[in-house]
């Protein structure tokens, strides 16, 4: 018998309030144990709503979600605490440095003294910030913060970590050292959630893909089998151009 | 716990690395209390009866009225007299242009001949009732009328203020009054000297038979007095711990801002440990402030010959009004910070509400100067509920029982706003904290 999905999501909306249409309509999908999976679409598409409901920052207007059989709404404190998330925005204090940001965060989650320091200094060196853990994050590049970003959602070695473009605006080091670690990490039995622009990073990383477009999922599968079904395409760039169109979103 | 400790610890470290906000919360209330304690001293000074106002008096007149006048205006502790201004003595035109330049406030002008026209009249009035009851018939005086008048001349400086005035325009009347009866009773007794040689008189000088005794509501023999001091530290204290709306609510947008807040509510911890941490170390901060102010009223305002703050003794009750308001200042830093979408939206809504309820609420100017409207208006203001109670304590001896009214408003008031903030959040999740 195979694995129950490690998140299962049924039909589930999001209607903000004010807005004409949903931001996310009816979404069914199950997500594997152990896949890197991409959540791609044009700004606006319901990506970021779709993770911030998964992590539980709000509630759905409607649908149900499960997260390692546990549900969204009555296990919320459970389920916080097997999942790591990387926001979009940098979420670090930037008047603390490195080290205090992720004590914080890993005191948040339960973890305290030498095995959190340990694991501090761990990710510090794995991520080539060994010699900046006392600085303010302040004076960090924008590469360093992703890095420290990353780190804090990653110091409770969580099942499911949920990434919301977590390599925009950073340079080739510090992406690649991001993306081989998602890799690295996903090998050791970690499920990725990952949201992202860069459709070729996307179609190296992820085992599977979902194309979403005004709340709705247009296309689902295994990135290289899409290609592979879209041969006049070429690449998942172009598939996502086909799929979504070329006007502009806000 | 634990949690809790390390969500306290990250706020601390977060709001003393924020050096100009530190010195802003710090550093204003108690620069400002200085000032404003020395600009408000002279009107403390007045209401305090401290020698401290100089009356220019010029003497016209050769008798002993400009004698006991100015006796009465230095006995009254109120005033100095001037009767020479580097060395040469003061003429009418002198007092006139210095108090017109607002050089000097208050010009006495004694006119000539001004004794000798109260006593003739005296002299009149003793010897129309001597003669009642030496002439009952064919009274030579019956019906004749002396209309001398004296007219003492002051002059104010124009931006003296009115109660001061009508103040030193009653005393003057005081003192002249004082000194007509005087007068009246040593002629009467000096005239019954001529008409019954063996008359024995022990009169010796008026003295009133009605005195005034100020006791003081609390008991007390030697109560506090309201000087400026002791009205500008609760006044500036409370400003200060008010002011703790513009970083506490700036903090909170910097974490919507920066995105933290979107990963503090990713953890799992509850949204009561992390604003009972940021609570906790904004009401160490407001305590710490207000403690900061008193050692000011206490040690530093009399480094510029300002009163120091009298604390009576009552450290618990102090206390728990500090306390009390310090909570209702950061449930209003929080709703604000909850409230709004930007920096600039708080620190100016924050700020400038914060300015109007301390003018409304008698912080600057106490609310007995108020019109009666205005006096319910102020009863509206946190800040003058967390006013009246620290006025209880500094100026009326109050205990905990007598600050409970005040207390329960603020507590309330703290209440009131964290739900409204609460309830807002619940329903904008998007907002965070």
């Amino acid at each position: 018998m195979p694995d129950r999905p490690i998140i299962e999501i049924r039909e589930l909306t999001k209607r903000y309030k004010g807005a004409d249409e949903p931001a996310i309509n009816s979404i069914s999908l199950d997500i594997n144990k152990n896949e890197i999976f991409g959540l791609l679409g044009p700004n606006g598409a319901g990506k970021t709503t779709t993770i911030s409901i998964l992590c539980g920052l709000f509630p759905p207007t409607k649908g149900s979600v499960t997260i390692n059989g546990l549900d969204i709404h009555a296990d919320i404190r459970k389920i916080k605490q097997i999942i790591g998330v990387v926001p979009q925005d940098i979420a670090l204090y930037p008047t603390l440095t490195a080290r205090e940001n992720l004590t914080f965060f890993g005191n948040m989650y339960g973890l305290r003294g030498k095995v959190l320091k340990n694991k501090i200094d761990d990710y510090l060196t794995e991520f080539g910030l060994e010699r900046h853990a006392g600085k303010m994050v302040a004076r960090f590049s924008g590469g360093m913060k992703r890095r420290v970003n990353l780190i804090a959602g990653l110091l409770h070695d969580p099942k499911v970590i949920f990434l919301d473009e977590p390599t925009v605006g950073i340079d080739v080091q510090s992406r690649l050292e991001i993306l081989n670690y998602l890799k690295l990490i996903n090998k050791k039995g970690t499920t990725i959630i990952y949201t992202s622009h860069y459709m070729e990073e996307a179609e190296n990383l992820c085992s599977r893909v979902a194309i979403i477009d005004r709340g709705s999922i247009i296309s689902l599968g295994n990135p290289k089998e899409l290609v592979a079904e879209h041969p006049e395409f070429k690449n998942l760039e172009n598939i996502f151009i086909h799929l979504t169109g070329k006007e502009l979103r806000d | 716990m634990f949690k809790f400790f390390s969500a306290f610890r990250k706020e601390w470290i977060v709001l003393v690395r924020d050096v100009p906000g530190i010195i802003l919360l710090f550093l204003m209330p108690m620069v400002m209390l200085v000032i404003l304690s020395l600009v408000q001293e002279f009107g403390w000074n007045a209401v305090a009866k401290e020698p401290k106002i100089h009356v220019l008096f010029v003497n016209e007149d050769t008798g002993n009225l400009p004698a006991l006048i100015e006796k009465g205006l230095d006995d009254s502790r109120m005033f100095v007299v001037l009767k020479k201004l580097n060395a040469d003595s003061l003429t009418r035109e002198t007092a006139r242009e210095k108090v017109r330049t607002g050089e000097y406030q208050i010009g006495v002008i004694i006119p000539k001949g001004a004794s000798k026209k109260i006593e003739r009249k005296v002299q009149m009035m003793i010897t129309q009732i001597m003669s009642g009851i030496m002439m009952p018939v064919g009274n030579p005086f019956f019906g004749m009328e002396n209309k001398d008048s004296v007219n003492i001349i002051i002059y104010f400086d124009p931006a003296i203020k009115g109660t001061f005035k009508a103040a030193f325009l009653s005393s003057m009347k005081e003192y002249s009054l004082k000194i007509e009866s005087n007068m009246i009773f040593q002629t009467f007794n000096d005239e019954l000297k001529k008409l019954f040689p063996q008359y024995l008189s022990s009169f010796k000088e008026f003295r009133e038979t009605v005195y005034f005794t100020e006791e003081y509501p609390s008991g007390e023999k030697e109560p506090v007095i309201a000087t400026s001091t002791q009205h500008n530290v609760p006044s500036w204290a409370i400003f200060a711990m008010f002011f703790i709306v513009i970083p506490l609510s700036s903090s909170m947008i910097k974490e919507r801002e920066e995105g933290s807040v979107i990963r503090l509510y990713t953890l799992p911890v509850s949204y009561f440990t992390v604003f009972m941490s940021k609570v906790g170390v904004y009401l160490i901060v407001c305590f710490v402030q207000f403690i900061f102010m008193v050692l000011a009223g206490i040690y530093l305002l009399p480094l510029f010959s300002l009163p120091a703050l009298s604390l009576s003794n009552h450290y618990f009750s102090l206390t728990i009004m500090a306390l009390a308001s310090s909570m209702a200042a950061l449930g209003y830093g929080i709703m604000i910070g909850t409230l709004a979408n930007t920096h600039q939206q708080a620190s100016a809504f924050g700020s400038v509400s914060i300015v109007i309820l301390a003018a409304i609420g008698g912080l600057w100017v106490p609310i007995y100067f108020f019109p009666h409207a205005m006096v319910k208006v102020a009863a509206l203001s946190p800040l003058n509920w967390a006013h009246e109670g620290f006025l209880t304590i500094f100026l009326r001896d109050g205990e905990v029982a007598d600050i409970l009214p005040q207390v329960f408003k603020l507590l309330v008031f703290f209440i009131v706003t964290t739900t409204v903030a609460a309830i807002y959040r619940k329903t904008n999740p998007h907002i965070g904290s």
